[in-house]
């Protein structure tokens, strides 16, 4: 692993104490912002201010805990690097179905088998691939942003009718609020941008105060809380309920997507030499994330989930180190036992927090999107996305319709973002049958016609629906080495290409009557290249090397084979 | 692969589209080769529509980079798309060949 000139301090190194604290407390104003989700949970539980507060103080611990947990490499648990834990928006919608209909208990129990199934995910991550392609993650994401933007829509409004008059002031306020929020994104400067939604928030409750929609009996509440104290425990409570593994399993299999890219994108930032995610860091990065969430239900919270404006933060001041993560720890553990900070969010006005929540949901749709169009898209993989959106849409427009169809079962499987996700799964098996997983392409070497052989791995790849990069890869490997071989006369008559496919692999073959095709692992000088016919091969052959996660080149009775194989 | 070329001030800025490899290389190479011919040429290749580049036309950069010094001229590119970065990336190129990010930057840059 060698250190990207960018970045101040990698993972393994150790800043100066001051260096270490400051970036602690600015990851700790980021983490507190999302302390909001579980004062939703227990709002929607009708839990008191005293056990809201009790909630925040116990939530923070568990990510202190997982903070060290993600830190630290210990046996098959954890990525080693700072990419800390948050309470999450994608635990957020079944935890305030099961808080609704089953008490804080319900959240907290199904919250540690939520934990405890992603756990299991993060252990099985390369076998379990195949099923969650990233049409069907992208999905899922996006099902996650659209249903929080309607939750905050609704926490504004105050209503779920669509009829009912909406209050005016309630309107305003959230308008400011999100106004401010998105200001400072768009404009505001980096580390502006990093606290636009506390700041949000933070100008909310002043109107809120101002106006006096945050009453005088709410500040008298806040001004009676306790400074210091050991968070209470005495709300704890756990009960399971079959019903609410559905939903509570596709938030988890959402959080295990999310903290591969999460982890992904830690390896990239402290490797200059990355090429390729390193799995086994981030199987043990999934499974310590998972049990961050047990943790988090066995103290009374809902789910983590390692936070991407963290990873971010990291990035924009170059700081990685994994002693941060300790500093961080310390933070969390002394704000837990600062009662106000729960109480101070437990009054949010709901405007305020409808607002915070529309503007997150912006960007995890946007990110649904993308993962979504990560992969080359077919008409299978088009349908499984589009009926997917469809039946989830058809739960949030048409809820009597999906009562009817689902009579006898939960509510909880009625949410738009289970059919969809369902509908979408199911899809993607049944459509898995009959795609060919290998194609042949015959190509004559006076004719080498480079865009059929382009458009034959783009055409490929998009039935497959394999990763865009690695067909992008496959594609110059394919046209180079046919390049080559023709050009340089290497080929005697036609060249035959083989390419197969399965979720980890990618293999593609190039047979012809010839000698076999040099790939130097040395690169050649640039006077070897100007030089000579010769030093411009050895370069193709150097770059095929270097694309692919694996060659081979045989030869056998006057005939040849290359193969290239790319990991998937 | 098709090449335009436009005049600002002192420098010259040739547009390569489409694709550079074995049977489009020679062209593009001549045409480099002639205008370097001229003594301390000024000259930006706007690479933004540029889809495909194998090793054939990397000889002819690097073949023109080695003109533009010897003729005390200036060669830089610039506009390279995501998938072109990479090949010139693993090709080990990065930090051979002067690159700008925009055409501005790189007519800036080669003056």
């Amino acid at each position: 692993m060698r250190k990207p000139s960018n970045i101040l301090y990698g993972v393994d190194e150790v800043p100066p104490l001051g260096v270490t604290l400051l970036s602690g407390l600015q990851h700790v104003g980021l983490m507190s912002i999302n302390l909001i989700y579980p004062v939703l949970v227990a709002h929607a539980a009708g839990a008191s201010a005293a056990t809201a507060a009790a909630m925040v103080s116990l939530t923070l611990v568990a990510l202190a805990v997982g903070v060290l947990l993600q830190a630290n490499v210990i046996g098959p648990i954890g990525s080693g690097y700072l990419c800390q834990p948050v309470p999450t928006v994608i635990y957020l919608l079944p935890s305030l179905l099961a808080a609704k209909q089953g008490g804080l208990p319900l959240v907290f129990g199904m919250t540690m088998v939520a934990g405890l199934f992603e756990a299991g995910l993060a252990r099985g991550l390369r076998r379990v691939r195949p099923l969650f392609p990233p049409e069907i993650a992208g999905l899922v994401v996006l099902l996650i942003g659209i249903s929080t933007g309607l939750l905050g829509l609704r926490t504004i409004l105050g209503t779920d009718s669509p009829d009912a008059p909406a209050h005016a002031f309630n309107v305003v306020l959230a308008l400011v609020t999100l106004g401010i929020m998105a200001s400072l994104n768009v404009w505001g400067s980096a580390s502006l941008r990093m606290i636009c939604v506390l700041v949000g928030m933070a100008v909310g409750y002043a109107i809120a105060t101002a106006s006096g929609q945050l009453g005088h009996g709410s500040l008298a509440k806040l001004a009676d809380g306790s400074l210091l104290a050991l968070p209470g425990v005495g709300h704890l409570a756990w009960s399971f309920e079959a019903g609410y593994v559905l939903p509570f399993g596709i938030a988890a299999i959402a959080a295990t997507l999310k903290v591969v890219g999460n982890v992904t994108t830690c390896q990239r930032a402290n490797d200059a030499d990355w090429i390729r995610p390193d799995m086994r860091s981030i199987s043990r990065g999934a499974l310590a994330d998972g049990l961050a969430t047990v943790v988090a239900g066995a103290l009374g919270s809902q789910g983590v989930n390692s936070a991407t404006m963290n990873v971010g933060l990291a990035s924009a001041t170059g700081v990685h180190s994994r002693r941060v993560a300790y500093a961080v720890a310390g933070a969390l553990l002394l704000l837990a036992m600062t009662p106000k900070i729960g109480l101070l969010l437990y009054l949010m006005p709901r405007p305020v927090a409808g607002a915070a929540l529309v503007f997150a949901s912006t960007f995890i749709l946007v990110n649904g999107l993308q993962i979504m169009t990560s992969r080359l898209l077919d008409t299978r993989r088009t349908l499984v996305i589009g009926l997917g959106l469809l039946a989830a849409f058809a739960a949030e427009f048409f809820p009597r319709l999906l009562h009817a169809m689902l009579s006898g079962t939960q509510a909880a499987l009625g949410s738009s973002l289970v059919v969809g996700t369902v509908v979408g799964l199911a899809l993607n098996m049944v459509f898995r049958i009959g795609v060919r997983q290998t194609a042949t392409l015959a190509v004559e070497p006076g004719a080498t016609d480079a865009v059929r052989i382009a458009d034959f791995m783009e055409a490929q790849g998009a039935r497959w629906g394999a990763r865009r990069d690695v067909i992008d890869r496959a594609a110059f490997n394919l046209q180079q080495s046919i390049e080559t071989l023709a050009s340089n006369e290497i080929a005697n008559g036609p060249l035959e290409v083989e390419a197969s496919f399965d979720e980890f692999n990618l293999n593609v073959r190039v047979s012809y009557d010839g000698p076999p095709l040099e790939l130097p692992e040395k690169r050649p000088s640039n006077e070897e290249i100007m030089a000579s016919d010769e030093g411009e091969r050895k370069l193709a052959g150097f770059m095929l090397r270097r694309f692919a996660d694996r060659v081979a080149a045989t030869h056998k009775g006057g005939r040849s084979t290359v193969l290239f194989h790319f990991d998937h | 692969m098709d090449l335009k070329e436009q005049v600002v001030g002192e420098v010259t800025v040739v547009e390569v589209k489409g694709r550079v490899d074995s049977s489009t290389a020679p062209a593009l190479g001549e045409r480099l080769e002639t205008l370097l011919a001229t003594p301390s040429q000024r000259l930006v290749l706007d690479m933004r529509d540029l889809e495909y580049i194998s090793s054939a036309g990397f000889r002819v950069l690097l073949l023109a980079a080695r003109r533009a010094e010897q003729a005390a001229g200036r060669l830089v590119l610039c506009g390279l798309s995501g998938k072109v970065r990479q090949l010139f990336d693993l090709g080990g190129f990065l930090d051979f060949f002067a690159i700008s990010v925009s055409r501005d930057e790189a007519v800036t840059v080669a003056r």
